[in-house]
Protein backbone atom coordinates (compact mmCIF):
# COMPACT_ATOMS: atom_id res chain seq x y z
CA UNK A 1 0.00 0.00 0.00
CA UNK A 2 2.78 2.57 1.00
CA UNK A 3 4.51 1.98 -2.29
CA UNK A 4 1.33 2.65 -4.37
CA UNK A 5 0.43 5.65 -2.27
CA UNK A 6 4.24 6.84 -3.01
CA UNK A 7 3.80 6.12 -6.99
CA UNK A 8 0.70 8.09 -6.71
CA UNK A 9 2.27 11.03 -4.72
CA UNK A 10 5.36 10.86 -7.05
CA UNK A 11 3.17 11.07 -10.05
CA UNK A 12 0.42 13.47 -8.73
CA UNK A 13 4.16 15.86 -8.09
CA UNK A 14 5.74 15.19 -11.29
CA UNK A 15 2.63 16.38 -13.20
CA UNK A 16 3.05 20.13 -13.12
CA UNK A 17 7.14 19.80 -14.31
CA UNK A 18 5.69 17.33 -17.42
CA UNK A 19 3.50 20.22 -18.17
CA UNK A 20 5.63 23.15 -18.08
CA UNK A 21 8.15 20.63 -20.18
CA UNK A 22 5.62 19.79 -23.03
CA UNK A 23 4.80 23.39 -22.78
CA UNK A 24 8.80 24.40 -23.49
CA UNK A 25 9.04 21.60 -26.55
CA UNK A 26 5.86 22.99 -27.71
CA UNK A 27 7.41 26.39 -27.80
CA UNK A 28 10.12 25.51 -29.75
CA UNK A 29 8.15 24.64 -32.63
CA UNK A 30 6.28 27.70 -32.68
CA UNK A 31 3.05 27.05 -30.44
CA UNK A 32 4.00 29.98 -27.87
CA UNK A 33 0.42 30.57 -27.30
CA UNK A 34 1.03 27.94 -23.53
CA UNK A 35 3.42 30.67 -22.11
CA UNK A 36 2.21 33.55 -23.95
CA UNK A 37 5.37 35.80 -25.32
CA UNK A 38 7.32 36.47 -22.45
CA UNK A 39 7.92 32.55 -22.18
CA UNK A 40 10.74 32.89 -19.62
CA UNK A 41 8.73 34.79 -17.11
CA UNK A 42 5.93 32.30 -17.42
CA UNK A 43 8.46 29.56 -16.26
CA UNK A 44 10.00 31.17 -13.62
CA UNK A 45 6.46 31.91 -11.68
CA UNK A 46 5.10 28.52 -12.28
CA UNK A 47 8.24 26.41 -11.04
CA UNK A 48 7.66 29.42 -8.10
CA UNK A 49 4.52 29.21 -7.91
CA UNK A 50 4.65 25.01 -6.91
CA UNK A 51 7.68 25.14 -5.04
CA UNK A 52 5.71 27.24 -2.68
CA UNK A 53 2.29 24.72 -3.06
CA UNK A 54 4.72 21.49 -2.29
CA UNK A 55 6.25 23.81 1.09
CA UNK A 56 2.74 24.48 2.18
CA UNK A 57 1.81 20.74 1.77
CA UNK A 58 4.98 19.82 3.51
CA UNK A 59 4.39 22.47 6.56
CA UNK A 60 0.74 21.50 6.57
CA UNK A 61 1.37 17.40 7.36
CA UNK A 62 2.52 17.55 10.98
CA UNK A 63 -0.90 20.02 11.84
CA UNK A 64 -3.38 17.84 9.66
CA UNK A 65 -2.36 15.07 11.66
CA UNK A 66 -2.93 16.46 14.71
CA UNK A 67 -6.49 18.77 13.68
CA UNK A 68 -7.43 15.36 12.24
CA UNK A 69 -6.82 13.36 14.78
CA UNK A 70 -7.45 10.15 12.76
CA UNK A 71 -5.76 7.28 14.45
CA UNK A 72 -4.58 5.77 10.67
CA UNK A 73 -3.46 9.26 9.65
CA UNK A 74 -1.82 9.91 13.29
CA UNK A 75 0.10 6.31 12.90
CA UNK A 76 1.67 5.97 9.00
CA UNK A 77 0.44 7.47 6.41
CA UNK A 78 0.53 10.90 6.17
CA UNK A 79 4.11 11.40 7.52
CA UNK A 80 5.67 8.67 5.56
CA UNK A 81 4.97 11.31 2.44
CA UNK A 82 6.09 14.33 3.68
CA UNK A 83 9.96 13.54 2.41
CA UNK A 84 8.71 13.55 -0.83
CA UNK A 85 6.75 16.75 -0.54
CA UNK A 86 9.33 18.52 1.21
CA UNK A 87 11.63 16.99 -1.59
CA UNK A 88 9.34 17.98 -4.46
CA UNK A 89 9.13 22.04 -2.96
CA UNK A 90 13.22 21.89 -3.30
CA UNK A 91 12.91 20.61 -7.06
CA UNK A 92 10.38 23.05 -7.93
CA UNK A 93 12.54 26.06 -6.08
CA UNK A 94 15.43 24.73 -7.93
CA UNK A 95 13.83 25.01 -11.04
CA UNK A 96 12.49 28.52 -10.23
CA UNK A 97 15.98 29.44 -9.33
CA UNK A 98 17.88 27.56 -12.49
CA UNK A 99 15.00 29.26 -14.91
CA UNK A 100 15.46 33.08 -13.08
CA UNK A 101 19.05 32.35 -13.76
CA UNK A 102 18.53 31.11 -17.49
CA UNK A 103 15.73 32.81 -18.75
CA UNK A 104 15.73 36.23 -16.75
CA UNK A 105 19.31 37.23 -15.70
CA UNK A 106 20.49 35.08 -18.89
CA UNK A 107 23.27 33.83 -17.25
CA UNK A 108 24.49 37.46 -16.46
CA UNK A 109 25.95 37.05 -13.12
CA UNK A 110 27.90 40.08 -12.91
CA UNK A 111 24.39 42.19 -12.51
CA UNK A 112 23.27 39.61 -9.94
CA UNK A 113 24.96 41.40 -7.13
CA UNK A 114 23.96 44.48 -7.55
CA UNK A 115 20.42 43.31 -8.54
CA UNK A 116 19.73 41.52 -5.54
CA UNK A 117 21.27 44.66 -3.28
CA UNK A 118 18.21 46.90 -5.08
CA UNK A 119 15.89 44.45 -5.21
CA UNK A 120 15.41 42.60 -1.46
CA UNK A 121 12.84 39.78 -2.97
CA UNK A 122 15.76 38.43 -4.78
CA UNK A 123 17.51 38.19 -2.14
CA UNK A 124 14.88 36.77 0.28
CA UNK A 125 14.47 34.29 -2.46
CA UNK A 126 17.72 33.35 -2.67
CA UNK A 127 18.70 32.54 0.66
CA UNK A 128 15.22 30.39 1.16
CA UNK A 129 16.69 28.10 -1.41
CA UNK A 130 19.79 28.28 0.49
CA UNK A 131 17.89 27.41 3.59
CA UNK A 132 16.09 24.72 1.46
CA UNK A 133 19.39 22.79 0.48
CA UNK A 134 21.01 21.12 3.52
CA UNK A 135 17.02 19.91 4.60
CA UNK A 136 17.25 18.49 0.98
CA UNK A 137 20.33 17.09 1.08
CA UNK A 138 20.14 15.40 4.77
CA UNK A 139 16.41 14.14 4.31
CA UNK A 140 17.83 10.92 4.01
CA UNK A 141 17.51 7.98 6.27
CA UNK A 142 21.24 8.40 6.44
CA UNK A 143 21.27 11.30 7.53
CA UNK A 144 18.87 11.36 10.08
CA UNK A 145 20.82 8.61 11.82
CA UNK A 146 23.93 10.34 11.68
CA UNK A 147 22.41 13.42 12.77
CA UNK A 148 20.54 11.97 15.63
CA UNK A 149 18.91 14.99 17.49
CA UNK A 150 20.69 17.53 15.24
CA UNK A 151 18.37 16.05 12.40
CA UNK A 152 15.27 18.00 14.66
CA UNK A 153 16.55 21.14 15.06
CA UNK A 154 17.76 21.49 11.70
CA UNK A 155 14.68 20.75 10.11
CA UNK A 156 13.05 23.54 11.89
CA UNK A 157 14.83 26.00 9.45
CA UNK A 158 11.88 25.39 7.72
CA UNK A 159 9.96 27.58 9.38
CA UNK A 160 12.14 30.93 9.03
CA UNK A 161 12.58 29.75 5.22
CA UNK A 162 8.95 29.83 4.98
CA UNK A 163 8.48 33.14 6.32
CA UNK A 164 11.06 34.33 4.03
CA UNK A 165 9.10 32.78 0.97
CA UNK A 166 6.23 34.65 1.90
CA UNK A 167 7.49 38.05 1.96
CA UNK A 168 9.71 36.93 -1.15
CA UNK A 169 6.03 36.48 -2.70
CA UNK A 170 4.39 39.57 -1.02
CA UNK A 171 7.27 42.22 -1.93
CA UNK A 172 6.22 41.75 -5.68
CA UNK A 173 2.64 42.79 -5.57
CA UNK A 174 1.44 44.78 -8.13
CA UNK A 175 -1.86 45.10 -9.00
CA UNK A 176 -3.65 42.07 -7.03
CA UNK A 177 -2.90 41.29 -3.70
CA UNK A 178 -4.86 38.43 -3.44
CA UNK A 179 -2.35 35.58 -4.27
CA UNK A 180 0.42 36.63 -2.74
CA UNK A 181 -1.47 37.65 0.71
CA UNK A 182 -3.49 34.14 0.46
CA UNK A 183 -0.05 32.11 0.68
CA UNK A 184 1.32 34.70 3.38
CA UNK A 185 -1.43 33.68 5.64
CA UNK A 186 -1.74 30.05 5.24
CA UNK A 187 2.21 30.15 6.28
CA UNK A 188 1.10 32.17 9.50
CA UNK A 189 -1.54 29.58 10.19
CA UNK A 190 0.91 26.61 9.91
CA UNK A 191 3.22 28.04 12.29
CA UNK A 192 0.82 29.52 14.64
CA UNK A 193 -0.47 25.93 14.94
CA UNK A 194 2.75 24.92 15.87
CA UNK A 195 3.43 27.71 18.21
CA UNK A 196 0.45 27.03 19.92
CA UNK A 197 1.15 23.76 20.58
CA UNK A 198 4.90 24.39 22.08
CA UNK A 199 3.07 27.03 24.28
CA UNK A 200 0.84 24.30 25.30
CA UNK A 201 3.42 21.45 25.88
CA UNK A 202 5.82 24.26 27.72
CA UNK A 203 3.04 24.98 30.35
CA UNK A 204 1.00 21.45 30.77
CA UNK A 205 -1.11 23.07 32.98
CA UNK A 206 -2.30 26.05 31.49
CA UNK A 207 -5.98 26.20 30.52
CA UNK A 208 -5.41 24.63 27.17
CA UNK A 209 -4.24 21.74 28.49
CA UNK B 1 -13.66 44.95 -38.89
CA UNK B 2 -11.42 46.67 -41.54
CA UNK B 3 -11.41 50.38 -40.79
CA UNK B 4 -11.51 53.17 -43.42
CA UNK B 5 -8.37 53.56 -45.40
CA UNK B 6 -5.57 55.14 -43.28
CA UNK B 7 -2.74 57.23 -44.61
CA UNK B 8 0.50 56.04 -44.50
CA UNK B 9 3.73 57.31 -42.49
CA UNK B 10 7.19 57.10 -42.32
CA UNK B 11 7.46 56.38 -38.85
CA UNK B 12 8.77 53.00 -37.18
CA UNK B 13 8.84 52.06 -40.93
CA UNK B 14 11.98 50.89 -40.54
CA UNK B 15 10.98 48.67 -37.26
CA UNK B 16 9.71 44.79 -37.40
CA UNK B 17 6.31 44.45 -36.47
CA UNK B 18 5.48 42.47 -32.75
CA UNK B 19 3.02 39.76 -34.54
CA UNK B 20 -0.68 40.76 -34.52
CA UNK B 21 -1.73 37.47 -32.45
CA UNK B 22 0.97 39.03 -29.50
CA UNK B 23 -0.48 42.73 -29.46
CA UNK B 24 -3.60 41.15 -28.72
CA UNK B 25 -3.32 38.60 -26.43
CA UNK B 26 -0.60 39.63 -24.01
CA UNK B 27 -2.21 42.80 -22.66
CA UNK B 28 -2.23 44.52 -19.28
CA UNK B 29 -5.81 45.66 -19.01
CA UNK B 30 -6.67 45.36 -15.66
CA UNK B 31 -10.22 46.03 -15.85
CA UNK B 32 -10.40 42.97 -17.42
CA UNK B 33 -8.49 40.84 -14.95
CA UNK B 34 -4.76 40.96 -14.19
CA UNK B 35 -3.60 38.28 -15.70
CA UNK B 36 -1.92 39.26 -19.38
CA UNK B 37 -4.35 36.81 -21.45
CA UNK B 38 -7.47 37.93 -19.32
CA UNK B 39 -8.36 41.17 -21.35
CA UNK B 40 -7.99 39.20 -24.36
CA UNK B 41 -10.16 36.77 -23.01
CA UNK B 42 -12.63 38.56 -21.45
CA UNK B 43 -12.69 42.06 -23.42
CA UNK B 44 -15.65 41.01 -25.46
CA UNK B 45 -18.26 41.83 -23.46
CA UNK B 46 -17.10 45.58 -23.69
CA UNK B 47 -19.99 47.24 -25.53
CA UNK B 48 -18.20 50.03 -27.78
CA UNK B 49 -20.97 51.02 -29.59
CA UNK B 50 -22.69 53.37 -28.65
CA UNK B 51 -19.72 55.02 -27.25
CA UNK B 52 -19.62 58.92 -25.90
CA UNK B 53 -16.57 61.08 -24.77
CA UNK B 54 -17.54 63.65 -21.69
CA UNK B 55 -15.64 66.51 -21.79
CA UNK B 56 -15.04 69.31 -19.83
CA UNK B 57 -12.88 71.79 -17.14
CA UNK B 58 -10.82 74.82 -18.74
CA UNK B 59 -12.19 74.81 -22.41
CA UNK B 60 -14.78 76.43 -24.32
CA UNK B 61 -16.17 73.76 -25.81
CA UNK B 62 -17.87 71.18 -23.29
CA UNK B 63 -20.62 68.12 -23.08
CA UNK B 64 -21.03 64.98 -24.03
CA UNK B 65 -19.70 63.90 -27.82
CA UNK B 66 -20.22 60.23 -29.46
CA UNK B 67 -17.32 58.65 -31.04
CA UNK B 68 -18.89 59.76 -34.52
CA UNK B 69 -18.56 63.21 -33.02
CA UNK B 70 -15.31 62.91 -32.15
CA UNK B 71 -13.61 61.68 -35.30
CA UNK B 72 -15.57 63.25 -37.68
CA UNK B 73 -12.92 64.81 -39.72
CA UNK B 74 -10.54 63.45 -38.52
CA UNK B 75 -7.82 62.22 -41.26
CA UNK B 76 -6.60 58.53 -40.24
CA UNK B 77 -2.80 57.41 -40.31
CA UNK B 78 -1.18 54.57 -39.77
CA UNK B 79 1.49 54.76 -37.39
CA UNK B 80 3.90 52.53 -36.33
CA UNK B 81 4.90 53.19 -33.04
CA UNK B 82 7.68 51.09 -30.17
CA UNK B 83 5.40 50.55 -27.43
CA UNK B 84 7.80 50.39 -24.11
CA UNK B 85 6.07 49.05 -20.80
CA UNK B 86 7.47 49.72 -17.54
CA UNK B 87 7.49 46.08 -16.84
CA UNK B 88 10.60 45.96 -18.77
CA UNK B 89 8.74 44.57 -22.40
CA UNK B 90 8.26 46.27 -25.10
CA UNK B 91 6.47 45.48 -28.96
CA UNK B 92 6.14 47.80 -32.12
CA UNK B 93 2.61 48.01 -33.35
CA UNK B 94 1.00 49.99 -36.57
CA UNK B 95 -1.35 51.93 -34.47
CA UNK B 96 -4.52 53.83 -36.62
CA UNK B 97 -5.41 57.06 -35.55
CA UNK B 98 -4.77 60.87 -35.45
CA UNK B 99 -2.58 63.59 -33.61
CA UNK B 100 -4.86 64.28 -29.80
CA UNK B 101 -3.67 67.84 -30.73
CA UNK B 102 -6.40 68.13 -33.60
CA UNK B 103 -9.09 66.89 -30.80
CA UNK B 104 -7.59 68.84 -28.27
CA UNK B 105 -8.27 72.41 -30.68
CA UNK B 106 -11.92 71.48 -30.90
CA UNK B 107 -12.83 72.03 -27.61
CA UNK B 108 -11.18 75.28 -27.45
CA UNK B 109 -9.01 75.18 -24.28
CA UNK B 110 -8.59 78.22 -22.29
CA UNK B 111 -5.18 79.64 -21.40
CA UNK B 112 -5.55 78.14 -18.12
CA UNK B 113 -5.33 74.54 -18.89
CA UNK B 114 -2.29 73.74 -17.93
CA UNK B 115 -2.97 69.50 -17.94
CA UNK B 116 -5.21 67.20 -19.46
CA UNK B 117 -7.36 64.34 -17.60
CA UNK B 118 -8.48 61.10 -19.45
CA UNK B 119 -10.56 58.62 -17.63
CA UNK B 120 -11.12 55.12 -18.52
CA UNK B 121 -15.15 53.47 -18.22
CA UNK B 122 -15.99 52.07 -15.18
CA UNK B 123 -18.60 49.50 -15.55
CA UNK B 124 -18.50 46.19 -13.27
CA UNK B 125 -20.64 44.91 -15.53
CA UNK B 126 -18.72 44.69 -18.42
CA UNK B 127 -15.20 44.73 -16.80
CA UNK B 128 -14.75 41.73 -14.67
CA UNK B 129 -11.71 43.08 -13.31
CA UNK B 130 -13.39 46.12 -11.57
CA UNK B 131 -15.51 43.93 -9.41
CA UNK B 132 -12.38 42.16 -7.91
CA UNK B 133 -12.27 42.88 -3.96
CA UNK B 134 -8.45 42.69 -3.90
CA UNK B 135 -7.39 44.98 -6.42
CA UNK B 136 -5.20 48.02 -5.79
CA UNK B 137 -7.07 50.01 -8.40
CA UNK B 138 -9.29 52.62 -6.88
CA UNK B 139 -11.76 52.59 -10.25
CA UNK B 140 -12.27 54.54 -12.84
CA UNK B 141 -8.32 54.29 -13.79
CA UNK B 142 -7.37 57.70 -14.54
CA UNK B 143 -4.15 59.30 -16.66
CA UNK B 144 -2.78 62.55 -17.25
CA UNK B 145 -0.67 64.45 -19.62
CA UNK B 146 1.11 68.13 -19.22
CA UNK B 147 -0.25 70.53 -22.12
CA UNK B 148 2.42 70.21 -24.25
CA UNK B 149 3.13 66.60 -24.05
CA UNK B 150 -0.53 66.35 -25.12
CA UNK B 151 -0.22 69.06 -28.02
CA UNK B 152 2.78 67.38 -29.29
CA UNK B 153 3.01 65.79 -32.37
CA UNK B 154 3.79 62.16 -31.42
CA UNK B 155 0.61 61.89 -29.47
CA UNK B 156 -2.06 60.53 -30.59
CA UNK B 157 -5.72 58.87 -30.07
CA UNK B 158 -5.80 55.37 -31.17
CA UNK B 159 -8.65 54.09 -33.18
CA UNK B 160 -7.15 50.76 -34.80
CA UNK B 161 -4.10 48.88 -35.11
CA UNK B 162 -3.07 46.46 -38.15
CA UNK B 163 -5.58 47.63 -40.32
CA UNK B 164 -8.62 47.07 -38.37
CA UNK B 165 -11.02 48.22 -35.49
CA UNK B 166 -9.15 48.25 -32.08
CA UNK B 167 -9.47 45.21 -30.33
CA UNK B 168 -11.01 45.61 -27.31
CA UNK B 169 -8.54 44.37 -25.15
CA UNK B 170 -6.31 46.65 -26.88
CA UNK B 171 -8.32 50.01 -25.30
CA UNK B 172 -11.61 50.04 -27.96
CA UNK B 173 -13.37 52.30 -29.12
CA UNK B 174 -10.73 55.38 -28.53
CA UNK B 175 -7.37 54.98 -26.39
CA UNK B 176 -4.32 57.46 -26.16
CA UNK B 177 -0.94 56.44 -27.25
CA UNK B 178 2.24 58.15 -25.84
CA UNK B 179 4.84 56.16 -27.34
CA UNK B 180 7.83 58.28 -25.48
CA UNK B 181 6.28 56.97 -22.11
CA UNK B 182 5.78 53.70 -20.15
CA UNK B 183 2.52 51.97 -21.63
CA UNK B 184 0.26 52.73 -18.73
CA UNK B 185 0.42 56.34 -19.38
CA UNK B 186 -1.62 55.18 -22.30
CA UNK B 187 -4.89 55.00 -21.26
CA UNK B 188 -7.23 52.51 -23.09
CA UNK B 189 -11.15 53.33 -23.08
CA UNK B 190 -11.69 56.82 -22.87
CA UNK B 191 -15.04 58.06 -21.39
CA UNK B 192 -14.04 61.73 -20.39
CA UNK B 193 -11.63 64.12 -20.98
CA UNK B 194 -11.09 67.12 -18.30
CA UNK B 195 -8.63 70.20 -18.94
CA UNK B 196 -7.23 71.10 -15.74
CA UNK B 197 -5.52 74.11 -14.17
CA UNK B 198 -3.62 71.36 -11.71
CA UNK B 199 -2.10 68.35 -12.08
CA UNK B 200 -4.24 65.29 -12.85
CA UNK B 201 -4.25 62.64 -9.73
CA UNK B 202 -3.46 59.41 -11.84
CA UNK B 203 -3.80 55.86 -11.36
CA UNK B 204 -0.44 54.34 -10.35
CA UNK B 205 1.23 56.94 -9.04
CA UNK B 206 -1.87 56.83 -6.39
CA UNK B 207 -0.74 53.30 -6.07
CA UNK B 208 3.13 54.03 -5.43
CA UNK B 209 4.11 56.65 -6.16
CA UNK B 210 7.94 56.09 -5.85
CA UNK B 211 7.40 53.35 -8.61
CA UNK B 212 5.44 55.57 -11.37
CA UNK B 213 5.58 59.02 -11.43
CA UNK B 214 3.49 61.76 -13.32
CA UNK B 215 5.64 61.98 -16.18
CA UNK B 216 6.45 58.54 -16.90
CA UNK B 217 8.94 58.87 -19.55
CA UNK B 218 10.78 56.01 -20.53
CA UNK B 219 14.20 56.19 -19.05
CA UNK B 220 17.04 53.68 -19.14
CA UNK B 221 18.70 55.38 -15.98
CA UNK B 222 16.09 55.72 -13.65
CA UNK B 223 15.13 52.28 -12.29
CA UNK B 224 11.50 50.96 -10.49
CA UNK B 225 12.75 49.77 -7.52
CA UNK B 226 11.83 46.18 -7.99
CA UNK B 227 13.67 45.95 -11.37
CA UNK B 228 16.11 47.88 -13.84
CA UNK B 229 15.07 49.80 -16.55
CA UNK B 230 18.01 49.65 -18.75
CA UNK B 231 17.01 47.28 -21.09
CA UNK B 232 14.02 45.33 -22.39
CA UNK B 233 12.68 42.17 -24.11
CA UNK B 234 11.17 42.62 -27.49
CA UNK B 235 8.26 40.33 -27.87
CA UNK B 236 7.69 37.56 -28.97
CA UNK B 237 10.77 36.85 -26.85
CA UNK B 238 12.26 33.44 -26.99
CA UNK B 239 13.15 30.97 -24.15
CA UNK B 240 16.35 30.58 -25.25
CA UNK B 241 16.74 33.81 -27.39
CA UNK B 242 15.02 36.41 -25.13
CA UNK B 243 15.12 39.26 -27.89
CA UNK B 244 16.39 41.74 -25.24
CA UNK B 245 17.74 45.21 -26.32
CA UNK B 246 18.93 48.74 -24.60
CA UNK B 247 16.15 50.53 -23.48
CA UNK B 248 16.72 53.90 -24.92
CA UNK B 249 15.51 57.73 -23.00
CA UNK B 250 12.20 58.61 -24.35
CA UNK B 251 11.62 55.07 -25.83
CA UNK B 252 14.08 56.74 -28.72
CA UNK B 253 11.90 59.42 -29.62
CA UNK B 254 14.60 61.76 -29.04
CA UNK B 255 12.38 65.19 -30.63
CA UNK B 256 10.35 65.14 -27.37
CA UNK B 257 13.33 65.96 -25.35
CA UNK B 258 13.14 69.44 -25.43
CA UNK B 259 9.40 69.20 -23.69
CA UNK B 260 11.80 68.46 -20.44
CA UNK B 261 14.62 70.84 -20.97
CA UNK B 262 16.02 71.81 -17.58
CA UNK B 263 13.73 69.32 -15.41
CA UNK B 264 15.34 67.22 -13.03
CA UNK B 265 14.63 63.45 -15.23
CA UNK B 266 15.60 61.21 -11.93
CA UNK B 267 13.36 63.42 -9.52
CA UNK B 268 10.47 64.22 -12.79
CA UNK B 269 10.21 60.35 -13.21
Amino acid sequence: MIRLRRIVLFVLGITPFLYIGQAIVRLQSGEWEILGPEPGKAVVWFTGTWAFNFLLLTLAVTPLRRLLKQPWLIQHRLIQHRRMLGLFAFFYASLHLLSYFAFLLEWRFAELGAETIKRPYLLLGMTAWLLLLPLAVTSTRGWQRRLKQGWKRLHKLIYPLSVLVAVHYLLQIRSSWFEPVLYAALVLCLLLLRWQKATVAKHPDGHNS
Amino acid sequence: EQIGAARETSFGEDEVLTPYSSVTQYNNFYEFGTGKDDPYRYASKLKTDPWSVTVDGECEVKGSFTLEDLLKGQSLEERIYRLRCVEAWSMVIPWIGFPLADLIKRFKPLASAKYIEFITLEDKKQMPGQRSAFSTIDWPYREGLRMDEAMHPLTIMAVGLYGEVLPNQNGAPLRLVVPWKYGFKSIKSIVAIRFRETMPRTTWNDIAPNEYGFYANVNPQVDHPRWSQASERRLPSGLFKPNRISTRLFNGYDEVASLYSGMDLHKYY
